[in-house]
């Protein structure tokens, strides 16, 4: 895109946020506070409380004080808020009471997003954010822009950063070639092997006491001890079968929810994902930022043969896999199909080595401290679960303890093989490939030169032993090699310090 | 996008193993024991005042202070001869930090990484006449290597170099603004 076509789309005249997005300022606000606040009104009884105390016409005389007040203080936050583009720099000047003005540079951008929820999309409106190198904690929102001015921002973003990268492009670049798109089975799949199972039986997880309750005082009235089997294991045996059922069924349909028409894109030196069934959401890659590739596979997903890819930018806030959902995913792919995705994330740097190829094993000293470690822990929770029960346990045969033991010892040492088998590294070329995780499976990829800094790290044990433990800090965050000998780490150590300096220079 | 994938000879790469490294102030272990100390004993100081009404636990109030005051004492010790072993290495392309006395570590960070550097000092520091240089780098969620133990005069010089490397490091390609 020339100078002269970046000044057609007005974006160098300050722009304000759409009409709408007063309206939509207040609605989403009022859903957060919402959200926030109500349960605790509703359910402590304070709501009740307050209106009691003064008086129901009272409270929604209060209540309307404070929506006008509201819309008053929006009105201000709409005028306030203003954007332009300033050679390369998008400017962006907001605040109620501080006035704030940021500056946001096109070649530091490392992603957008887009976002549209259903009840947007009449509106023509999207919400706009960006997210710079400082990370997600820096990210930068337009709340409710028109979606022509949102294409163009993205145009002028794209077309700035070329301009900004070590290469230009050719004036006009090639039209978006599509990557990968979801299918329907890849989607119950994925909704099937991902983290959503676990992240819903987490959320549902406080309603069993309610729901334990009412089954109590209801199931006898209901008259449903016609429909069960008279086995009581095999009730509960249904009963788990059923809540797995359902759990799947809310996996997969936040799959759905998520993912539903997914479309990955190469637009030359970006990747553009699209997503969302109701609630439409558009990610923008900015592929000389992304730092680590990393292929996850839960445990369903290593039997079903899926997992999904995710993208590591700078500064990736804390919150595990939950902050993972926000991040760049490519979901419901086979490793094969991941190989074959991977290289077009990393363009220009050669082929990258396969996911699944094998890799280096740390040393068999792991395991065995891995099995005392594990051993002493159970040994010790028996003991403490022994305390507890007291005289509880005093019905038991007195051979009963030797069996217990032996079946402790047997699977600290098979979980502590299989977590030192899970474990490998493998540097080839400037490639450095990290794999952990005993039931689900991460493994990191990522070129030498993207390490920030490393620690070697040695205890008593280790060095008697001749083994050291190296930590990897990236961008994503820490990878740890525990018990590497101590000549091949110190050889990783200063190939990697060497890549790092090497590639600064070149 | 250029890339280029020249060949590394591992034999002549620059060894870590082999950099060499300086010992910080003497004056740290002191500072470091007696931060120890004001740790435990406050927590000593705690244990014997708050108020416990429940007979054994009551009884054994004044021990379990005397316990805490002599596991400081101890931590004080071990304190002490962990900062006299700590090192650190300023070489041409990055910057090392060894401590610890069970667990060794050795702490690496290439300067092309280095994003910003600051230094700060307790009042305890203060009046041993010590400083700690702070390093961060782009991704990282915190301070990436923090060298403790450095005289004000050394730490201002590391800082300053640190500094002009910053300054005189042209931008790597990718981090260029526009």
């Amino acid at each position: 895109m020339t100078r002269d076509a970046a000044g057609e789309d007005g974006l160098a005249e300050w722009q304000r946020l759409s009409p709408w997005a007063i309206g939509l300022t207040l609605m989403t606000t009022g859903v957060s506070l919402a959200r926030e606040h109500l349960p605790l009104l509703l359910a402590a009884g304070a709501g009740l409380a307050v209106s009691d105390r003064v008086g129901l016409r009272e409270a929604l005389l209060g209540g309307g004080l404070l929506l006008v007040v509201a819309l008053l203080l929006s009105l201000l936050y709409y005028r306030r808020f203003r954007f332009r583009f300033d050679a390369d720099a998008l400017v962006i000047q907001k605040g109620l009471f501080v006035h704030r003005e940021f500056k946001v540079a096109a070649g530091h951008v490392q992603q957008t997003s887009v976002q549209q929820p259903a009840w947007m999309r009449p509106l023509g409106v999207v919400q706009w954010e960006v997210e710079t190198l400082a990370g997600e904690a820096a990210s930068i929102s337009l709340p409710g822009i028109r979606c022509e001015l949102a294409e163009a921002l993205e145009a002028r973003l794209g077309g700035a950063a070329s301009r900004s990268g070590p290469t230009t492009t050719a004036d006009e670049p090639p039209a978006p070639l599509e990557r990968f798109a979801i299918t329907p089975g890849a989607l119950v799949l994925h909704g099937l092997t991902s983290r959503s199972l676990m992240v819903i039986a987490a959320l549902l997880s406080p309603l069993v006491r309610p729901l334990e309750r009412w089954l109590h005082d209801r199931l006898p009235q209901l008259d449903l001890w016609a429909w069960l089997p008279a086995s009581p294991p095999l009730a509960v045996g249904l009963g788990l079968v059923a809540a797995l059922a359902a759990l799947m069924l809310l996996a997969v349909l936040a799959a759905w929810w998520r993912f539903h028409g997914y479309v990955l894109r190469d637009d030359g030196e970006r990747q553009v994902q699209m997503s969302g069934l109701l609630h439409r959401r558009s990610l923008t890659l900015t592929l000389r930022r992304l730092q680590v590739v990393e292929w996850v596979q839960t445990g369903p997903g290593r039997a079903l043969g899926r997992g999904y890819l995710v993208c590591h930018q700078f500064g990736a806030m804390a919150g595990g896999e939950v902050a993972e959902a926000r991040r760049f995913l490519v979901p419901g792919l086979t490793a094969a199909r991941a190989d074959t995705l991977v290289p077009s994330l990393w363009p220009g740097r050669g082929a990258s080595p396969s996911l699944t190829a094998p890799l280096q094993r740390v040393a068999g000293l792991y395991r065995r401290v891995l099995f005392l470690r594990l051993l002493l822990a159970m040994v010790a929770g028996l003991g403490l679960l022994a305390g507890v029960a007291g005289d509880g346990l005093a019905g038991l045969p007195a051979w009963s303890p030797g069996p217990v033991l032996m079946g402790l010892v047997a699977l600290a040492a098979g979980l502590a093989h299989l977590r030192w088998r899970s474990l490998g590294w493998a540097c080839r070329g400037d490639w450095l490939r990290v794999r952990h995780g005993l039931w689900g499976r991460r493994t990191s990829l990522f070129p030498a030169a993207h390490l920030l800094s490393l620690r070697v790290q040695q205890s008593w044990l280790q060095r008697r032993r001749g083994v050291v433990t190296l930590r990897l800090y990236l961008a994503s965050g820490r990878l740890s090699l525990p018990f590497v000998e101590e000549r091949v780490a110190l050889a990783l150590a200063n190939r990697l310090l060497a890549s790092v300096e090497g590639e600064a220079t070149a | 996008m250029t890339h280029t994938n020249v060949p590394l000879d591992p034999e002549r790469l620059p060894r870590l193993e082999e950099a060499p490294l300086t010992p910080v102030s003497p004056r740290l272990a002191p500072c470091q024991a007696l931060q120890q100390l004001w740790r435990w004993w406050l927590l000593a100081v705690l244990a014997r005042l708050v108020p416990l009404s429940e007979p054994p636990v009551a009884d054994w109030q004044g021990r379990l202070a005397v316990g805490i005051a002599v596991l400081g004492l101890a931590m004080a010790v071990l304190a002490w001869f962990e900062a006299r072993r700590r090192a650190y290495g300023l070489r041409e392309h990055d910057l090392c930090y060894r401590r610890g006395l069970w667990v060794r570590r050795t702490q690496v960070l290439p300067l092309v990484r280095l994003q910003h550097v600051e230094t700060l000092s307790t009042p305890l520091e203060r009046a041993f006449g010590l400083v700690r240089l702070t390093c961060f780098t782009a991704g990282g969620r915190g301070a990436d290597l923090v060298l403790e133990g450095l005289p004000a005069a050394r730490a201002e010089a590391v800082k300053q170099h640190l500094l002009a490397r910053l300054e005189a490091e042209p931008a790597a390609p990718e981090e260029q603004a526009p």
